[in-house]
């Protein structure tokens, strides 16, 4: 609409907003709990002059700094560029809203930096108070750059008051904040237990060393999965009704939720059966990378269920999915999809000029144009429309399938309805004439009926 | 198609900030990233470059240069952060549209800059662990690094050029599309600014890599021998030639084959004339100083090289020549977008209180992170 779409085969570019999400979730929180393990325990270290421990630390510390200060920065550098390229209009809204949270949060990114670099680097070569006194520098840093990053995803699924009183406090300080800091800041603790875990068990021959870490690190995580289950409580109470009935109305995410509730639930148990009753369970690697493999996957399917309970928004009653204002949409339906779109008008107006009449794009002439025009301009539309929940034929969430065997009318049915059919999908922006070119591409990317089913005497065709 | 038409004017919001504020942290940022840029940019191809030349001063350079790379790619990425946030607030109308056009070059930056990150990390690690007996795997993934990151300035290039070059638009949509949707595989190739813009700045990169190279056997090479830090003078007054005369020449073709009229009648007329001179010759000062100080290091009665006052009066002199440079480019960029940006703008509802908060952590910030360097210079002064 706003600006060109782009168009990424199979996949829909927003997903790629998901596979960046993910994996910098992943790496993001370790990079808080680490961060309040390492200033935490070293200095536990210190105090017991447990030499066998703080090189363990450093150890860590060291495996840390690779993983965070690399993989991490860059795959959260990596969404912001991603959410650009899928998503400019709600981007620049984001951004116009929350420019200086982002600035001060790059601030808290510089401190984060050199206190980690300084912490590794001059291990041993510090006084252990100013030593452990840079790890807590690090540490609050980091955390607070959650706090400041969630204040602003928070936003996107509840922008509560926001929208009456559109200033940056009421926006940051929305209804989600508060559940989902304390859910994240769980989440942190948690996600970087099961990171000792596995990395101890890799590293460490000596039992005593092995149990401690165990038994120390099972504190976290336990009081991280309260955390969890607290925020996440309080995440759905303070849900807007759109996602709350997404969560219960769509299939996939019943059973994403399940597998959330069940791999928590399983690391939950290895929590309580590994190193609460039996300290060294632990040591085999195996053990500890499973309870971190379904981390992963708790982690992973909760940032998937946050980003899709959000539709038919990005940023919720301020943004549709597909980069269109809900205050445009009467406009649109009156004066054309097409014609509205910055990129679109200009693509007609190059392509067909002999549908413009007096500089706009006309019904009449869309209504007189040949049939591959149509549906290529029905294409058009569902690019700019569709595309960032729908692949065409085949693909994530793919039209076609769904709509195999409708006719024509079922079709423009939906169309007229889309939002009714289904809240999770904004409503159609566009007037008759083009939503007919829509219908019109749509029965090109319907798949015919399988073969070799038999139905009666004989097979399909 | 009509360029002027693909700029959005139907939403448009007022300005977090007045548009100085924004352009001064943009430019301030864009400095801080260009100083550490610059060295991995032009220092990773020079350091494998070296350490395959074999010669021993060479090798030490690389392994010198190599082992602080991390720090120098974790801050300059980070630094890089600052004008990517103000370029969107002020500029999103153009780098949105032109970063989308060449989406997957633009989206590759990200996943090549990992790759380059780690292979840095390896080869360091291998330069370490093995010094001259370096085995071939390491050397390798300094070889990777340094190709990717030549390329993602290239890329850089691409996408600076390709905002302002709103005429090309309609042409790339065309041609990279299916309906109407962008490809995301456009490049700005047919642009004339592009090549030069490109290795303009990597002779400019050049030049930052000379400075450092002083400043560290000053700073930080205690423990090399006085002839390692002697044949860095030399080494450094000889890089920086060879950037300046890229920077020059490139820079000449940039300004007089490449440069629009309207850009180069308001850059070579009037007050700017100035500015620009300024922008092309300044170099020229820390080309001098640089060499006074290889003839120092070098004459047959000295032979001590020049001291820390020096290498730091290069640096800064260096800062200044970057932060003159970018300063020209944020004019450049106003006036090729002065055509096509009359709409925007026009209003400013500045968001006082965040702003304060980010002013005040700010200097806080300032002041820890100049806490924790302090305990750093005690910790190296502690050990002598
Ligand atoms: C903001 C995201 C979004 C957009 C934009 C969107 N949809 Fe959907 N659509 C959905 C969701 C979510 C569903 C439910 C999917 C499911 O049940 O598996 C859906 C379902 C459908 C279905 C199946 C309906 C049924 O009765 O089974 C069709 C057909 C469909 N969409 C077509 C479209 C078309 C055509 C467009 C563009 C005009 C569009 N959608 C735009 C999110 C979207
Ligand atoms: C992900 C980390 C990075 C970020 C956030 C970043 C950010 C930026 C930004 C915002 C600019 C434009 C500044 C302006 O015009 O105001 C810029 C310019 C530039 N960057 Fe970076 N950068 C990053 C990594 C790199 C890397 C790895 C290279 C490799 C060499 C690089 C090379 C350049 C070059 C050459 C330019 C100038 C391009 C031109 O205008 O011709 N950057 N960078």
């Amino acid at each position: 609409m706003h600006y060109p779409w782009w168009y990424v085969p199979y996949l829909t570019s927003p997903m790629l907003i998901a596979a960046v999400s993910v994996l910098h979730v992943l790496v993001s929180h370790y990079a808080v709990g680490g961060g309040l393990f390492l200033a935490f325990e070293t200095a536990y270290a210190y105090k017991r002059n447990d030499r066998d421990y703080l090189a363990y630390l450093k150890r860590h510390a060291k495996f840390f700094v690779l993983l965070t200060v690399v993989l991490g920065a860059i795959t959260g550098v990596g969404i912001w560029w991603t959410i650009g390229l899928a998503s400019p209009l709600a981007t620049e809204v984001l951004i116009q809203t929350f420019v200086f949270g982002w600035a001060t949060e790059w601030v808290f990114f510089v401190i984060e930096l050199t206190a980690a670099f300084i912490f590794l680097y001059y291990w041993g070569r510090l006084p252990p108070q100013i030593h452990v006194r840079i790890g807590w520098l690090y540490a609050a840093s980091a955390w607070i750059s959650l706090v400041l990053i969630t204040g602003i995803t928070a936003f996107m699924l509840n922008p509560g008051k926001w929208l009456d009183q559109p200033d940056f406090w009421t926006g940051f300080l929305n209804p989600q904040f508060l559940p989902q800091t304390i859910a994240r800041t769980g989440g942190a603790l948690l996600l970087s237990s099961l990171y000792v875990y596995l990395h101890a068990a890799i590293v460490i021959k000596d039992q005593r060393l092995q149990r401690q870490i165990e038994q120390r690190s099972t504190r976290p995580a336990l009081l991280g999965a309260v955390m969890i289950a607290l925020g996440g409580l309080a995440w759905y109470f303070f849900l807007p009704e759109s996602a709350i009935r997404a969560l219960s109305a769509a299939a996939a995410l019943n059973v994403l939720m399940g597998l959330l509730f069940a791999a928590t639930i399983v690391v939950f148990a290895a929590l309580f059966f590994g190193p609460y009753l039996n300290p060294g369970w632990l040591h085999s690697p195996g053990f500890a990378g499973c309870l971190l493999a379904f981390g992963f996957i708790a982690f992973s399917t909760g940032e998937f269920i946050r980003e899709a309970v959000r539709k038919p928004y990005i940023v919720y009653n301020v943004v549709f999915g597909n980069g269109i204002f809900p205050e445009e949409t009467s406009r649109l339906r009156r004066e054309g999809y097409l014609q509205g779109g910055t990129w679109t008008a200009q693509y007609v107006r190059a392509k067909y000029p002999q549908v413009v009449v007096d500089g706009r794009i006309d019904d009449d002439r869309l209504r007189a144009l040949d049939r591959n025009a149509q549906v290529d301009l029905g294409a058009v539309i569902f690019q700019y429309h569709c595309n960032d929940c729908h692949a065409p034929a085949v693909g994530y969430s793919a039209v076609g399938p769904l709509i195999q065997g409708w006719s024509s009318q079922m079709l423009a049915d939906l169309v007229d309805e889309l939002h009714v059919k289904r809240f999770t999908m904004p409503p159609f922006c566009g007037t008759e004439a083009e939503r007919d070119l829509l219908v019109a591409y749509l029965q090109t990317i319907a798949p015919p009926p399988p073969h070799g089913m038999r139905l009666n005497g004989s097979s399909t065709r | 198609m009509d360029p002027q038409a693909l700029i959005d004017t139907t939403y448009l919001a007022p300005l977090p900030a007045p548009l100085w504020f924004i352009q001064f942290f943009k430019v301030l940022g864009f400095v801080l990233h260009l100083v550490l840029m610059n060295l991995w940019y032009a220092g990773v191809p020079v350091a494998v470059g070296l350490w395959l030349s074999g010669r021993a001063h060479g090798r030490r350079w690389t392994t010198r240069l190599i082992a602080q790379m991390p720090l120098i790619i974790a801050f300059g990425v980070n630094f890089g952060i600052v004008p990517l946030l103000f370029i969107q607030v002020a500029y999103g109308k153009f780098f949105y549209p032109a970063t989308i056009l060449m989406a997957w070059t633009w989206f590759s930056v990200f996943v090549l800059l990992t790759f380059a990150y780690y292979g840095i990390y390896l080869f360091a690690h291998g330069l370490k662990t093995y010094g001259p007996n370096l085995p071939k795997r390491f050397a390798a993934a300094g070889w990777v690094s340094a190709l990717i990151f030549v390329a993602l300035g290239f890329v850089f290039a691409n996408a600076m050029s390709l905002m302002s070059n709103v005429a090309a638009w309609p042409g790339l949509l065309q041609d990279h599309s299916v309906h109407g949707a962008a490809l995301g595989t456009a490049m700005n190739l047919c642009d004339p600014s592009l090549w030069p813009r490109w290795l303009m700045l990597f002779g400019l990169a050049l030049t930052t890599l000379s400075v450092w190279t002083v400043v560290d056997a000053a700073w930080f090479a205690g423990n090399e021998s006085p002839e390692y830090r002697q044949w860095s003078c030399g080494f450094a007054w000889k890089t920086h030639t060879v950037g300046m005369l890229i920077f020059a020449a490139m820079g000449a073709w940039y300004v007089f084959g490449a440069w629009p009229e309207d850009v180069r009648n308001r850059m070579l007329h009037g007050p700017m004339i100035a500015h620009t001179l300024l922008t092309g010759a300044i170099p020229g000062v820390v080309w001098l100083l640089l060499a006074w100080g290889a003839r120092a290091s070098s004459s047959s009665v000295a032979r001590t090289p020049p001291g820390r006052g020096w290498a730091s009066t290069v640096f800064i002199a260096q800062v200044a020549v970057l932060a003159i440079n970018a300063v020209t480019r944020q004019i450049v960029q106003n006036i090729e977008l002065q055509r096509y940006s009359a709409s925007l703008w026009k209003e400013t509802a500045t968001q006082w209180s965040p702003m304060a908060l980010f002013l005040a952590v700010f200097v806080l910030g300032v002041g820890v992170v100049a806490w924790m360097v302090l305990q750093v210079v005690r910790a190296e002064r502690a050990s002598g």
